[in-house]
């Protein structure tokens, strides 16, 4: 009896592996295999499954588009635990910037930004997540360099948001916003551990020709705990991660400035997708660029529905869905991009919406080129 | 098993009366009872060096429990991150409207311990009323203790800010001066226990049993006690409450104190020594009057706050998981009472020893059941089911149960070693045909067939009469019907939608993959076991190859192969999720540790054990399964728990690979929402509360399983 069981627990393991729970209702091939010949009326492509939202799928010769817009659901990667881009809320919901740009390509791929399913990952294993086909897209405030672009297999879209390493100090220490990296001479200096920040603090000391001590800790709350404490002189981020610790963990009794105005590394954060997908890529690039494009002609989520009616110009007219084309030739529904930004917002908007509690605003960067920032999308035509 | 303990259903009249029946027949006489001082000098001051260690040791655990007060209590935590978060750190993202189907899992629990406790378990003598009346005093106690211990709350303005007291107004009065020099202090008062054990040393008090070291050395150690509570009212900068404000702020905590050591008194002074000695009350009903207690103070108390509505935090005290928890939990309560009672209503009958191989069945079957029929409702495709599952189902349960009923025969001889062997044949063949696609099968009734081929192979050394064929046939029957019945179930769709990849997170995820890991690697660890002593060099080398590969491999290696790499190696119509492969890499790697502490278990079985089997006849499997196993495990039983522990609270890994797993929630997650940014201590020291409680009943659960296995006395 005992093995008998034990023969039980083995076979009902190795479905239970195969057959982790799934809520939505897709098509794909089930986990029973082929249907036998006598039960012609139960074939693969009809019985729901529980297995093919994981599909792992071929890439090169599948269209990932196609596969995405079958199963009905995008399965976006995120971070989960990074304040402002993507963070958990006590009911589990996933909010922030990333996380909304995930709903506005779901919602330009499948016309609703709720058909999206967050997956939390670490940066240790976003890369191999996205190649091994466990997510389709990657927004996890990820910087796009070169061997990136090259070397991992994967393909970077349009950036959402320019950020740079930035400098925290005290004021009381003598600091002020116009500091340079030369100021900090001497100072300890806190990073994270095994991160470009920490090579790019010390790069850019080098080059300022001053000493400083780095110390490296493994958890950014720690290193703010120490930098509150007065252990750490300075610390050093991102500017965004940096503006939204002095927003919300600056005690009464001091003043943090942010330093310098002109960072001391680039770091575009842009979304990624698998190597040579480039009608998904396609549909990733316009649904960012939609919403630059409404940012830049004033179309919010709240006057999307009046400006369909009367669009503003030929451009917006073509955006909304006037002239269907566009959109239909990237396989697309022709009003794609007026449900992403109807259902989600513009890019000032999904930027607003993040930033402002956290203290922060849009800054000069990330304003529109017509504002001499740096976001410009090509135009739709 | 079935001695009859008293009868519960009687109505109790005395209930001391109804104590004593429960007690054993025979047990000890216990030691009569020491006067308190007689005590202290027994165990606390009966030379020089206990007397000295005493006083440092006292003051060093004081030390660190009033520094963990301190931590968990000071107006610097932010409790209300946990409190808002705890839907959040044990189910992570679980609908709130389909939250029935957990309350019906911690049901379906609940009535299974409640019906295994009260119908199996032996409840040995339970409690004596000295012991538990000492252990009320005892927490009452250790409460008021924690109380005066605490440091004082700062003194706050009417925004919630701190007071910060003006550098002249900080007082040089004696607490201060305490304050600064509390070290000193204390220095010179281990000094003087030190100085006062020599000479009582010296004088030979000590082995004169006299009262005088006792109540020195006390003096000095309350003392130092006194130091660590008074330093703590020192005027710091920060304003704090004076003696009276801080005791009156901590009423309830005292009347709490107060009720515990009042009840625990009641009992000692209101029975004499003997009766105190010699009364029991079943470990049982003081677990359910303390769980009674604990679920009816959420009605009276609403605490934690759950205040998050339509993605603002709302400070509502109306609204708290002790406000929406309590009535699922007192009907908790009341089916784990109620299904006990009535357990041990049944226990008395003689039925009573057959249900407990059909309950541990159910054990065995409620993860299953619970997490894909309960916690996932799935959606059958009832068409499938009547046309294919059913039929196949039958199909296999009449085929299996004919062959069983065939092999069984006592006299079956070749036949059936044929008959199995064309079976595992047909078995391996519908493997290779799918590799070919020489034909199409359902995948579950290739592995059925396989089942199948395992149980003929097998079944041999099962023979017996009649009505053991028939109990084989049944077992058969029903492990096709449940395997059917999952499998079904597993691949229907489920209807809770959740905004992420997992069904469930949180500390629910941590449960379900300890169970899991533990439900697979347990039989697999074994099995490894067998083959690492086997006879046949085959099992042999590829089963410690197994052993060494896994165990040389680090954990998180395997999790990343499991839940990144291993997708990229199946066929492009299966994959695994994340939390299916963790589960895998974990019962692979576990199965390899348990393989070595039952390894240990069989090697305690005595060779004399295997001669005896061979000389009544018993074929290897037989030997195995009925002589060897019981034998082995049950010495293996410390280091098993140990692993079993192990296990439990490795799957904080499961943060590492990304899951929303109880760690993770309580660590990165929870410090990265923007109103509690940065808020990680509370978190982590709630997490650890949990992860202990569980821990410490398993290790208690152990040693009650040990005691009555008799591990270490035969």
């Amino acid at each position: 009896m005992p093995r008998l069981l034990g023969a039980l627990f083995a076979a009902a393991l190795a479905l239970a592996a195969c057959g982790e729970p799934d809520p939505q209702d897709t098509e794909g091939t089930e986990l029973t295999g082929e249907p036998e010949a006598g039960t012609a009326g139960a074939s693969g492509a009809e019985q729901p499954s529980t297995t093919a939202a994981d599909a792992v799928y071929d890439r090169g010769d599948t269209d990932l588009l196609e596969i995405v817009q079958e199963r009905g659901r995008l399965v976006c990667g995120v971070s989960g635990t990074r304040v402002i881009f993507s963070e958990t809320q006590p009911d589990g919901t996933v909010v922030g910037v990333d996380a909304d740009f995930c709903r506005v390509v779901a919602a330009a791929m499948l016309g609703d930004a709720d058909s999206v399913e967050f997956v939390s990952l670490t940066t240790a294993e976003r890369f191999a997540a996205l190649q091994s086909g466990h997510i389709d897209v990657l927004f996890r405030s990820t910087t796009w360099t070169q061997s990136r672009d090259t070397e991992v297999g994967l393909d970077f879209g349009p950036v959402i948001y320019y950020d740079g390493q930035q400098l925290m100090a005290r004021s009381s220490d003598g600091f002020s916003a116009s500091s340079q990296v030369a100021d900090i001479a001497g100072a300890v200096v806190c990073a994270l551990a095994g991160t470009t920040t920490e090579q790019n603090v010390s790069d850019a000391a080098d080059a300022a020709g001053i000493h400083i001590t780095l110390t490296t800790l493994e958890d950014f709350d720690v290193i703010i705990e120490n930098f509150i404490t007065g252990a750490c002189d300075v610390t050093t981020a991102d500017g965004s991660a940096l503006a939204g610790r002095k927003a919300k963990q600056q005690p009464d009794d001091q003043e943090w400035v942010i330093f310098p105005a002109i960072p001391i590394s680039k770091e575009p954060l842009a979304p990624v997708y698998p190597q040579n997908q480039s009608r998904f890529g396609d549909v990733v690039n316009w649904a960012v660029y939609a919403t630059i494009i409404a940012d830049e002609k004033g179309i919010t989520s709240d006057n999307v529905a009046e400006m369909v009616a009367g669009p503003p110009d030929a451009e917006a007219r073509r955006l909304l869905g006037g002239e269907g084309e566009l959109q239909t030739a990237m396989g697309l529904a022709p009003d794609a991009f007026y449900r992403a930004i109807l259902q989600v917002g513009n890019y000032g908007e999904i930027l607003a919406r993040h930033l402002e509690p956290a203290g922060l605003t849009r800054g000069s960067i990330n304003a529109g080129w017509s504002d001499g920032g740096l976001i410009y999308a090509p135009p739709a035509r | 098993m079935t001695v009859p303990m008293g009868d519960p259903a009687a109505p109790v009249v005395d209930p001391a009366e109804a104590w004593a029946g429960e007690q054993e027949p025979a047990r000890k006489p216990e030691e009569p009872s020491l006067s308190a001082g007689e005590w202290l000098s027994k165990n606390l001051f009966s030379s020089a060096v206990n007397s000295v260690l005493t006083g440092v040791f006292t003051l060093l655990v004081l030390l660190a429990v009033r520094g963990l007060l301190n931590f968990t209590f000071s107006e610097e935590r932010t409790w209300r991150a946990v409190k808002t978060n705890m839907r959040f750190l044990f189910t992570h993202a679980y609908p709130q409207d389909q939250y029935i189907r957990i309350w019906v899992c911690v049901g379906a629990i609940a009535v299974l311990s409640g019906l295994s406790v009260g119908l199996l378990a032996r409840t040995g003598a339970g409690i004596s009323m000295k012991k538990l009346s000492m252990n009320l005093m005892g927490m009452g106690g250790v409460i008021g203790l924690g109380i005066l211990l605490r440091e004082p709350s700062a003194v706050v303005d009417s925004e919630g800010l701190v007071v910060h007291r003006e550098a002249a107004a900080v007082g040089d009065s004696f607490v201060d001066w305490l304050d600064t020099n509390a070290l000193a202090v204390l220095g010179v008062l281990v000094l003087a226990n030190v100085a006062l054990a020599v000479w009582f040393h010296l004088q030979g008090t000590y082995l004169r049993d006299g009262p005088e070291p006792r109540l020195a050395h006390g003096v000095l150690v309350l003392a130092s006690v006194g130091v660590l509570i008074v330093q703590q009212y020192a005027t710091g900068e920060i304003a704090r409450e004076s003696f009276v404000d801080a005791m009156a702020d901590r009423a309830w905590w005292w009347l709490g104190a107060v009720v515990l050591a009042g009840s625990g008194a009641a009992l000692w002074f209101g029975l004499g020594d003997s009766r105190r000695r010699n009364t029991f009350v079943p470990a049982m009903h003081v677990f359910f009057a303390a769980a009674g207690i604990m679920v009816l103070s959420a009605w009276a108390y609403p605490w934690g706050h759950y205040a998050f509505l339509e993605g603002e935090f709302i400070s509502e005290p109306g609204r708290t998981v002790a406000m929406t928890t309590k009535l699922p939990w007192t009907v908790m309560w009341a089916l784990l009472v109620g299904t006990f009672l009535l357990g041990r209503a049944l226990s008395t009958a003689p039925a009573a020893r057959r249900l407990r191989v059909p309950l541990n069945l159910l054990w065995v079957m409620a993860p299953f059941v619970l997490y894909w029929a309960v916690l996932r409702d799935p959606d059958l495709d009832w068409d499938h089911v009547l046309s294919t599952d059913i039929p196949m189902a039958v199909f296999f349960a009449v085929l299996g149960g004919l062959v069983v009923w065939y092999l069984t025969h006592p006299r079956i001889g070749e036949a059936g070693r044929i008959m199995a062997v064309v079976l595992v044949g047909v078995a391996v063949l519908n493997w290779v045909a799918a590799y070919f696609g020489w034909y199409p099968m359902l995948q579950k009734a290739r592995i059925s067939f396989l089942l199948l081929a395992v149980v003929a192979l097998l079944a041999h050394n099962f023979a017996g009469d009649r009505s053991q064929r028939l109990r084989l046939v049944v077992a058969w029957v029903a492990i096709m019907a449940v395997f059917h019945w999952l499998v079904t179930l597993v691949n229907s769709p489920s209807t809770v939608e959740t905004p992420t990849d997992a069904l469930i997170g949180g500390f629910g995820i941590t449960l379900i993959v300890a169970v899991f890991t533990l439900l697979a690697a347990f039989p697999l660890g074994v099995l490894l076991a067998l083959a690492r002593t086997s006879k046949l060099p085959i099992f042999r080398v590829l089963s410690t190859a197994y052993i060494e590969v896994f165990r040389g491999v680090p954990l998180i290696t395997l999790l990343f192969f499991f839940t990144l790499i291993f997708n990229l190696f199946l066929p492009s119509n299966m994959s695994l999720t994340d939390i299916a492969g963790a589960t895998i890499g974990f019962a692979l790697f576990s199965a390899a540790y348990l393989a070595e502490n039952v390894r240990g278990g069989l090697q305690a079985v005595r060779q004399g054990q295997y001669e005896a089997s061979d000389a009544v006849g018993l074929t290897t499997v037989q030997r195995t399964l009925f002589v060897v196993l019981p034998q082995a495990l049950r010495v293996s039983i410390p280091p098993l728990v140990g692993q079993v522990i192990a296990t439990f609270k490795e799957t904080s890994l499961l943060a590492v690979v990304g899951i929303f797993d109880f760690l993770r929630i309580a660590d990165k997650v929870i410090s990265a929402q923007s109103e509690f940014l940065g808020v990680k201590r509370e978190g982590l020291l709630f997490a650890s509360f949990i992860y202990w409680i569980f821990a410490y009943n398993m290790s208690k659960h152990s040693q009650r399983l040990e005691k009555r296995l008799g591990v270490g006395e035969r």
